[in-house]
């Protein structure tokens, strides 16, 4: 029996799928290191006022604007007379100002100080029981078995992410004659793949990085 | 960068944040209090009368000014070169991303060159478009061990999944004396 919906179920169906993976592979980038991104823009545009403050400041100081203009006091008459024309306004926009200040300021320190998440990975969950295993358990279990891979002398996993679209880090210490190809492969058929089966979970976007263990180095007499 | 980012960002937001509250104390207590000869906390009536005295042309104002740019240029810098040096690899499945650092590609190819016959010794810097080696030939190595070294990393560089090939960049030096 056919449906006149038939010839476009699997286009939609194909462009879910690469909308999904799309998805995964932006979470399976986030999760390579913390994102510094927040205090990054903070720092730029921060610098940005102060840079552009203090280079209007110089040239109004060096009479660039007007040699008239910078024989002003700092604290200039006209501007304080303003001012007094609508103390209330200022004012208000002055606490204003100072309430945003602490608001940004606060956010920003918290923000920065915040240790990483490590989530839980919440296998099912219904309103009387749900079946979660602990983000250690999870690690510790993919760090075990990538640690068994052939060239991979050390392996380290850990959660990353939010709670409810967790991911995984893994850092792998390779041997100098380990062969990359072949332990990437290993690490999806084997390991994640086994992840993926035994603890039932569709989709868990990976980070791996590589790093080359210091193995003891050879005589340099021999 | 990163470090030194991570060690400035909550310190600048603590001085953001206890800018705002010195704001806000004192408008309101300027408010409330009007008649009030000195501040809560800073006094800025003394700071006032300088600021009425001082004019934008005397000597100080410009040096602080250009201080106060200089600092904001550095945090600008601080803030555009904290990121993170990585060379991104081609993962075995679309969820799966793999990167490793310019150290370590530095590392590999190093190993690689100086297990070349007639390499004394080599230095290696990488990074994401380009890899430099300047290798060490014993003084009896022939002229064609430019190409020997280039298709060694060469060779290197295909067996790992890059997602982008560096360039390659090979000066070999003739070292002297005995082998």
């Amino acid at each position: 029996m056919t449906t006149p919906t038939t010839p476009t179920t699997p286009t939609t169906d194909g462009t879910g799928r690469e909308a999904g993976s799309k998805a995964l592979g932006r979470q399976a980038r986030a999760a390579l290191a913390r994102s510094t991104a927040g205090d990054r823009w903070l720092a730029i545009l921060l610098g940005l006022v102060l840079f552009a403050a203090g280079a209007l400041v110089a040239l109004l100081s060096y009479g660039v604007f007007g040699t008239g203009r910078a024989s002003r006091p700092l604290l200039d008459p006209m501007i304080v007379d303003a001012l007094r024309a609508a103390p209330d306004l200022f004012r208000g926009i002055a606490v204003a100002v100072g309430v945003l200040l602490v608001i940004v300021g606060l956010a920003w320190a918290a923000h920065s100080v915040r240790p990483e998440a490590r989530p839980d990975l919440v296998l099912r969950s219904d309103p009387d029981t749900a079946i979660v295993v602990s983000s250690n358990a999870a690690a510790e279990a993919l760090s075990g078995q990538a640690t068994a891979i052939p060239g991979v002398l050390r392996a380290r996993a850990r959660m990353v992410g939010a709670d409810d679209a967790p991911a995984v880090r893994v850092t792998l210490w390779l041997a100098d004659d380990a062969d990359v190809r072949e332990v990437l492969a290993r690490l999806d058929d084997e390991v994640l793949a086994t992840a993926r089966t035994s603890l039932g979970i569709g989709r868990l976007p990976v980070a791996v990085r590589l790093e080359l263990d210091h193995s003891p180095t050879a005589p340099r007499v021999s | 960068m990163r470090v030194l980012l991570r060690v400035l960002a909550p310190l600048l937001g603590i001085a953001l944040a206890a800018l705002g509250v010195l704001v806000v104390l004192e408008v309101v207590a300027a408010w409330v209090q009007p008649g009030r000869a000195r501040g809560l906390l800073v006094p800025w009536p003394d700071w006032r009368r300088t600021l009425e005295t001082v004019t934008w042309a005397q000597p100080p104002v410009a040096g602080i000014a250009i201080g106060v740019a200089v600092a904001g240029l550095l945090l600008m810098l601080v803030g555009l070169l904290a990121r993170r040096p990585e060379i991104p690899l081609t993962g075995p499945a679309p969820g799966i991303t793999v990167t490793t650092s310019p150290r370590v590609l530095a590392r590999f190819v190093g190993r690689r060159v100086r297990g070349t016959d007639d390499i004394a010794g080599a230095s290696v810097t990488a990074s994401r478009r380009r890899v430099t080696v300047t290798a060490q030939a014993w003084n009896d190595a022939g002229p064609e061990l430019r190409d020997t070294v280039r298709a060694r990393v060469d060779e290197l560089l295909d067996d790992l999944p890059l997602r982008t090939k560096p360039r390659v960049i090979v000066t070999v030096q003739e070292r002297r004396g005995p082998r």
